[in-house]
């Protein structure tokens, strides 16, 4: 009993009691307010699987005009016989040559980052700080690199990537660039976007 | 032992951080002026919930109208998708949009009973002439705010009610008509309107709320709370000069008025949550229907609560002086509002409270307020002459409430006030008598004036939980509906799921051409091609259901009959001389007006027996399920929205259980 008489027990029984539920509905108010800042359907509508016709990249190139799917660019390049023997050779200049982080979904963990090996499929965005890498595919001195052997420059920070998307020693970056989740409806026919049935 | 040690480390912690700030902020002195040690009358009744409720519902709209923004579109090809985009497409967006158009009402509803007891019992007197001044201002903004909030949904109310009232303007003598092209900033409301109106909705006229809301309560704590007995407890002071009658706002009237929100909260997420349009009050139907300049609804009421002030317009019909109708009406509805700031110097009586006026007060004040609802009521129904004439008597009782107040407040027979703050006043059976006496002052006028004449339609229950119903009824839609008409607010993938239609089934039967199941349900007829074929767009059905009702659209889509004089051989009994053929003629079989009445309405429908591919039972149940997709359609939140509702008011239920009883815990020794 408090001075004034009051049963000072049940009085804080009351006011905790009180506070928590209020609290509890507080946060039960809030819930609404921060979904709302979701993806909307419009925006999940719009980053649905888009559908991406391969025929045309040639040998060595990249798909253009490049195509976008969760409104992100997505670099798909062709890969010659000799950028995939060159592959293994650059493990040692990597910071994760064998794609041990996460960045790729379980199909594309391999040394060549793909489903099938010539096609490489990757999220055009740089890891870092989200600029999208310029493509600089052929293997020659570049003025980032004297001894350039192809792959992704990344024009804000100067991240570097080889032609399997994995980032160099001394870049800005610390992990690969992302591969989206993919499958191949023909051969000709890559859905992005989709793992595809059985994967 | 570590237990308390950290405990008094924090709490020390705390107390230093409030100490820092207090030597440079005075945030104590604040919390102790304004609230542990406002000293406020220990007598407040019922009538004192609604000042805090409406700083309660200012938040609320404050919150809500900030989320609203960020997935509101402002302009007129945009607005209206935008707004059905929030109700469907953004997480929640339903829920907010519903808590922000039921705010407006709330706000409307609270302001009014706050005003009112306000005017019971005499809280505009000296000393207090600037508090109800500041409230009248905000009283005046709101309406502009609630305008302007209105017009924002781009929907057919909000453009035709925008376009009544933007026009008074034009009623303005000799500089009227150019001061309306400029209000406008087109030659009718347009675009241009709207985004100037979002402007002042968002940002302008919610800063200048804001300014006058802390003016009303920065008065309001100078002057000190009146009460019910309306004598000022500062006279009556004890040794330490604290009022013998006045209790600290902190905590006697905090916990007090958690329960007066809290049961506020129950109402207010009732109607959230299981009525959200209220009965077509607090959202019009024609609203669910795009702005069209070319097409006006065929009856304009305002919202509710403009309608008295709405009344009172169109009850003015005689030119004066030689200026026309339409300028008086404007001077008599502002005037209406103008005469409420200057209460506080026509009541010359020596008491404050109704309670201690005499007769004459209390009969007027009862007359005004009947008058004040019969208006109201009257400006939600179309005219008539016997209307008009109620109006007419009704505005006259109420400005001469006003008028007349310095007389009955002078010549009125007064009661002694006490010296000292007393209880309870009036008794239960006094209340009800009163609330009888208010009901009849205000249903039988308006009972001799006569009701709305409404068609007879067809009852039916909507039932959005049977999918098979929905799923066939989907089924016809896209058969017999789709080709010309579209659901360009819904998306496949959503009405799949909801009707529990897997989506893989959806994409192989139901969804026609080039679209993925994420799209919109939009068909490929284009508008111009529907004009020429029908005369008419064929209008998007989305929503259609809330623009007419259910029962509307069951009576319609069975009411057609064999018209040989109309281009598609077909009329329609409930839609005369409607544009659509009757696209379900082979299933229906022939139908004729038996009575060969002459206008449509009147037929007497039969049906030709052994016609048509389904009988007639058939029929109808077909036509129930497409109507029941598109009830489902129309809101597909809807049975969502319940589930939740549900959820919500059981927990304010246990709130109310424990405010009230910390309420009954810290009054428990105060009398």
């Amino acid at each position: 009993m408090s001075e004034d008489g009051t049963d000072s027990g049940r009085r804080r029984f009351l006011l905790g009691s009180t506070s928590v539920v209020g609290v509890a509905g507080v946060v039960g108010a809030v819930v609404p307010f921060v979904g709302s800042w979701n993806p909307s359907a419009k925006a999940r509508a719009a980053g649905a699987a888009v559908r991406v016709d391969i025929s045309r990249i040639e040998e060595g190139a990249i798909l253009g005009p490049i195509p976008a799917w969760r409104g992100r660019p997505i670099f798909v390049v062709r890969r010659t016989a000799e950028i995939l023997d060159a592959l293994p050779t650059i493990d040692g200049d990597l910071q994760d040559p064998t794609s041990a982080q996460p960045e790729q979904p379980e199909y594309a963990t391999n040394s060549y980052r793909s489903r099938q090996p010539e096609i490489l499929v990757l999220v055009g965005l740089c890891p870092h700080l989200f600029c999208s890498p310029t493509p600089r595919l052929a293997i020659r001195a570049e003025p980032f690199e004297e001894n350039w052997k192809g792959g992704f420059f990344c024009p804000c920070h100067g991240s570097k990537f080889d032609l399997a998307g994995r980032v160099y020693n001394g870049s800005p970056a610390s992990r690969n660039m992302e591969v989206p989740p993919y499958y191949y409806e023909t051969d000709n026919i890559l859905v992005i976007g989709e793992d595809g049935v059985g994967a | 032992m570590s237990d308390t040690k950290k405990q008094g480390f924090i709490v020390s912690s705390l107390v230093g951080l409030r100490d820092w700030t207090n030597d440079r902020l005075p945030i104590v002195n604040a919390w102790e002026k304004h609230m542990s040690k406002y000293y406020a009358p220990k007598n407040f009744n019922f009538w004192y919930f609604f000042g805090v409720l409406s700083l309660v519902v200012l938040v609320i709209q404050l919150v809500s109208g900030i989320f609203l923004t960020m997935h509101y579109t402002n302009s007129a090809e945009a607005a209206f998708a935008s707004v059905e985009y929030i109700m469907r497409d953004v997480e929640f967006g339903w829920l907010i949009r519903y808590i922000h158009s039921t705010g407006a009402s709330a706000f409307f509803v609270v302001v009014y009973l706050h005003m009112f007891r306000g005017l019971m019992y005499g809280s505009y007197k000296k000393p207090r002439e600037l508090i109800w001044v500041f409230g009248m201002a905000i009283y005046l903004v709101l309406m502009m705010e609630g305008f302007m909030g209105y017009v924002l949904p781009w929907g057919q109310m909000s453009y035709w009610g925008a376009n009544v009232i933007v026009s008074l303007v034009g009623a303005i003598p000799v500089i009227g008509e150019d001061l309306l092209v400029w209000v406008r900033g087109d030659f009718l409301i347009s675009g241009a309107t709207l985004n100037r109106f979002f402007a002042l909705h968002v940002v302008a006229l919610p800063i200048i709320l804001i300014a006058l809301v802390v003016l009303h309560l920065l008065a309001l704590h100078e002057v000190g709370s009146n009460n019910p007995d309306g004598i000022e407890i500062k006279k009556n002071k004890d040794a330490n000069g604290i009022p013998v009658d006045g209790i600290p706002f902190h905590p006697f009237y905090t916990v007090h008025d958690l329960v007066g929100i809290t049961v506020f909260f129950f109402v207010f997420c009732f109607i959230i949550f299981f009525m959200p349009e209220m009965g077509g009050y607090f959202l019009e139907p024609p609203n669910f229907q795009e702005a069209n300049a070319l097409v006006t609804p065929a009856h304009v009421p305002p919202v509710w609560y403009f309608t008295p002030f709405y009344s009172m317009l169109r009850a003015v019909t005689v030119p004066l002086f030689g200026i026309d109708a339409k300028f008086w009406g404007l001077i008599v509805m502002f005037g209406a509002i103008a005469i409420l700031f200057v209460v506080p110097w026509l009541d010359r009586s020596p008491v404050k409270s109704m309670r201690y006026k005499g007769w004459y007060s209390r009969i007027a004040l009862l007359i005004f307020t009947a008058s004040f609802l019969i208006l109201g009521y009257l400006g939600t129904l179309s005219v008539s002459p016997g209307r008009t004439v109620l109006a007419q008597v009704t505005t006259i009782l109420y400005f001469l409430f006003f008028f007349m107040m310095p007389w009955y407040t002078k010549k009125e027979q007064t009661f002694p006030e006490p010296s000292r703050v007393t209880g309870r006043w009036i008794t239960n059976k006094q209340v009800v008598l009163t609330l009888a006496l208010l009901a009849a002052l205000v249903l039988l006028p308006l009972k001799a004036v006569g009701a709305e004449v409404t068609v007879e339609l067809d009852h039916v229950e909507m039932d959005v939980r049977d999918q098979a119903s929905m799923q066939r009824g989907l089924n016809t839609y896209m058969n017999y509906c789709h080709s010309c008409h579209s659901l360009q607010y819904a998306r496949y993938e959503r009405t799949a799921n909801d009707l529990g239609i897997p989506t893989d089934l959806m994409m192989d039967n139901l969804v026609f051409g080039e679209a993925a199941i994420g799209d919109l349900m939009d068909n490929t007829m284009r508008p111009e091609h529907g004009n020429a074929w029908f005369g008419v767009t064929p209008p998007d059905l989305t929503l259609i259901a809330r623009v007419r009702s259910p029962e509307w659209l069951y009576t319609y889509l069975r009411s057609f009959y064999e018209d040989g004089t109309r281009v598609w051989g077909v009329n329609n009994s409930v839609f005369p001389n409607v544009g659509m053929p009757n696209v379900l003629y082979e299933l229906q079989g022939d139908v004729i007006c038996s009575n060969n009445a002459s206008a449509p309405e009147d037929c007497e429908l039969t049906h030709v027996d052994g016609t048509g591919q389904l009988s007639p039972e058939e029929f109808d149940t077909m036509i129930y399920d497409l109507v029941n997709f598109l009830y489902y359609v129309g809101e597909p939140i809807r049975l969502k929205r319940q589930e939740i509702g549900v959820y919500v008011l059981g927990f304010l239920a246990i709130l109310f259980v424990l405010v009230t009883l910390l309420n009954r815990e810290y009054w428990r020794r105060i009398h």
